[in-house]
């Protein structure tokens, strides 16, 4: 089952600022020609957390990211940042916000310090003060004079965060900043994302990498096709997600013409052990669901041996919201 | 499901807190960063630092300075080095490496030809590398008005141009006043300078011979008088004296009269440019470097790329702007008038030549032989100005729209 979006108020184009969310949108509509890249996103993320946005590729996470951040323009829509109305008020939003959009590129001729000093100017006075802190924190203080040409990809994912920390940000934006990170790279940035929002900062972190981000983040928003098609804590979503039962019985055969007929609204399919099922329950189906699924195999004269809800990650509960779309109408 | 924000009030349903398109009453983040008081991001001035560091990502680019350098400073200076080493080690067969006739080539041929090319590559660079290397989003990012994004970048890349142009035109001016020859030289006689008009005529008697020959005379000249030719001119020192018959001698002084003063006469010859002529001629190249800078940052910052508005530039000014100048087209006079290239060579010093050397330099308007497209001096300034702001605005204009 698909999540409802959650509506601020009825009226579309409008907005109510409210600063609890550190990212508001409504109706954020995003055209290239006339393909829709964001399409009507309703996005809220709560401050102070760890939130992920995912989707598959081409799915327009980071065209949006781009449209928050006054990358390109809405076609439609309007949106607040720390709750700062924007694009009207978008000086004083992103004077809290640091951002990497798609991969961080740098001039190639400066030094890791150099290119910070060039962002750190363009920020306030004291960003440039906060060059030596940030490149301790990412760990790259050691190379912070070496020329950026010179850096791997993963370092370059570190300086971007280096850059983002520049503004002492309330609110960290972090597209893909996993991309070509070594495993010891990627924990870095996971614990440091962790410690941001243990100091009361939001992340909000676009990744395809579904494992690092259940591990990371508080919540999540689905995205494909430009919408957001589910959001919410990743527990309540998991929750919601269709339960698998694996089952293995005397019968399979019988038993699943037995379920076919009970109006469960699952779906049964053989397992790949002669005795067993596979057994899809929707979306919510609770521990009675499961248990009417044994009542129907005993009330049936089948002998059960093993009855077990497969656990939901939220890689497998992505693949199966996200290829629904793909299926045909 | 329940999205909780971090102060832990549910929201679906909730009335809006504050109207729509206004900013919040309480601050998000009231631990703003230190520093926030003095923030103006939104205003159009950048600030001193970031043009300082500007300055320092364009200086950082070690091909285009060492370009910039070899052009505007190593050419110059290698080519008056060649000539005082010629010099000091052959003084008879090669003049003195300064005088005025090699500060007029170099000043209205190379260095205003090359110095605007330069200016506009450090133009072109400032005006699309962050594009093309990525630094643009980042730099947007920041918060920091598009607009002053732009500014930061004509005091900073005039920065680095104006002392290079001065650096290149210092070493020319000073080669040609400290080696400057001991003596003018005209039409091949090598006279003492600062003569009156009696000292002229007096020396003229006792240089009779060269006198007759070398010097412009339009009259008839004896044949008792044999002229060596050039093989009889010394490139280094005076030349010298030798007895002739009183008939020669009084030619000579006719011929010294008539050629003391005049547009190419003695008092018109220098040995080294004037003070005057040497400031003139240094703002002018600025200016000229200046324009090139402007307009290759705002091409540049239209097109979004270098490589492109680097040629078009150099193909306009070293074959359209001499086309434009240098032929009337009817019905197109004042289609050509607003040409920057034809308002800056209207604007050049009337001291230096027209149409030196170098293709793409026509030279001042008042020069002698002015082959120029005529263009007052007022509306010349008035087409360099619109030139400066409308490709700043154009510029601007691309950046503060485009995406990022």
């Amino acid at each position: 089952m698909l999540l409802p979006r959650r509506r601020l108020d009825g009226t579309p184009g409008k907005l109510a600022a409210d600063s609890r969310w550190a990212v508001q949108t409504h109706g954020l509509t995003k055209r290239f020609g006339a393909k829709t890249a964001v399409n009507g996103v309703e996005l809220l993320v709560p401050r102070g957390s760890a939130f992920g946005y995912l989707g598959p590729n081409g799915a327009g996470k980071t065209t949006l990211i781009r449209v928050l951040l006054g990358l390109t323009h809405a076609d439609a829509g309007t949106m607040s940042l720390l709750g700062y109305p924007v694009p009207r008020h978008r000086d004083a939003a992103l004077a809290r916000i640091g951002a990497i959009v798609d991969e961080p590129r740098f001039y190639g001729h400066l030094t890791g310090r150099q290119n910070l000093r060039l962002l750190a100017a363009a920020r306030e006075p004291a960003a440039r003060d906060r060059i030596g802190p940030a490149l301790e924190r990412v760990g790259l203080a050691h190379r912070a004079d070496d020329r950026v040409s010179k850096y791997s990809m993963g370092m370059r994912q570190r300086l971007g965060v280096a850059a983002c920390l520049l503004s002492d940000p309330q609110l960290l934006i972090l597209d893909e900043p996993m991309n070509g990170l070594d495993p010891a790279g990627i924990a870095q940035i996971r614990d440091m994302i962790l410690s941001l929002v243990a100091e009361g900062r939001t992340v909000v972190l676009s990744s395809h990498l579904l494992d690092e981000v259940e591990r990371t983040c508080d919540a999540v928003a689905i995205v494909d096709r430009g919408s957001v098609i589910a959001q919410g804590p990743i527990s309540e979503l998991l929750a919601g997600a269709p339960v698998a039962l694996v089952v293995e019985c005397s019968e399979p055969g019988r038993a699943r013409a037995l379920l076919a007929g009970a109006t469960l609204g699952a779906r049964i399919e053989p397992a790949p052990s002669a005795l067993g099922l596979e057994v899809t329950l929707p979306g919510g189906a609770g521990r009675d669901v499961i248990a009417e699924v044994n009542r129907v195999l005993v009330a049936g004269g089948i002998s059960v041996y093993r009855l077990q809800p497969a656990s939901t990650t939220l890689e497998s509960w992505f693949l199966q919201v996200t290829s629904r779309l793909g299926d045909p109408e | 499901m329940t999205i909780m924000p971090a102060s832990g009030t549910p929201a679906p349903g909730q009335a809006p807190q504050t109207a729509p398109g206004q900013a919040p009453q309480t601050a998000p983040g009231q631990t703003a960063p230190a520093g926030h008081s003095r923030d103006r991001r939104g205003s159009p001035v950048p600030t001193a630092g970031m043009i300082a560091s500007r300055v320092m990502e364009l200086r950082k680019r070690r091909g285009l300075m060492t370009a910039l350098i070899a052009v505007n400073i190593g050419f110059p200076a290698l080519f008056m080095l060649i000539r005082l080493l010629l010099h000091a080690f052959a003084p008879r067969a090669n003049q003195p490496a300064g005088n005025d006739i090699i500060f007029k080539i170099l000043v209205a041929g190379f260095l205003p030809t090359f110095g605007f090319i330069m200016a506009a590559t450090v133009g072109c660079t400032a005006g699309s590398r962050d594009l093309t290397e990525g630094m643009f989003r980042h730099l947007v990012v920041t918060g920091r008005s598009r607009l002053a994004l732009y500014l930061a970048r004509i005091p900073a890349g005039l920065a680095i141009v104006v002392p290079m142009v001065a650096v290149g035109y210092t070493i020319v001016c000073a080669v040609s006043v400290f080696a400057a020859p001991a003596f003018i030289d005209d039409s091949n006689v090598n006279i003492p300078p600062g003569l009156s008009r009696a000292g002229f005529e007096n020396w003229a008697a006792g240089h009779a011979v060269p006198v007759i020959c070398g010097l412009p005379y339009s009259g008839h000249v004896p044949g008792t008088v044999t002229c060596a030719g050039p093989a009889g001119w010394s490139k280094s020192a005076v030349t010298p004296g030798q007895p002739a018959s009183a008939a020669v001698e009084a030619l000579a002084v006719k011929i010294a009269k008539q050629d003391y003063s005049g547009q190419n006469g003695y008092t018109a010859i220098f040995r080294y440019p004037s003070n005057s002529l040497m400031i003139e001629a240094g703002l002018w190249i600025e200016l000229d470097a200046a324009v090139g800078f402007i307009l290759g940052l705002g091409l540049a910052s239209l097109m979004g790329q270098r490589t492109g508005p680097i040629i078009l530039i150099i193909v306009f000014q070293i074959i359209v702007t001499p086309i434009l100048t240098g032929v009337v087209i009817p019905h197109l006079e004042d289609l050509q008038r607003s040409v920057v290239g034809l308002a800056m060579a209207n604007l050049e010093p009337s001291g230096l030549p027209v149409g030196a050397a170098l293709p793409g330099v026509t030279g001042g308007a008042g020069g002698p032989g002015s082959t120029l497209l005529p263009e007052s001096a007022t509306l010349a300034v008035g087409v360099v100005l619109a030139w400066l702001a409308g490709w700043t605005i154009l510029g601007a204009w691309r950046m503060m729209t485009r995406d990022a």
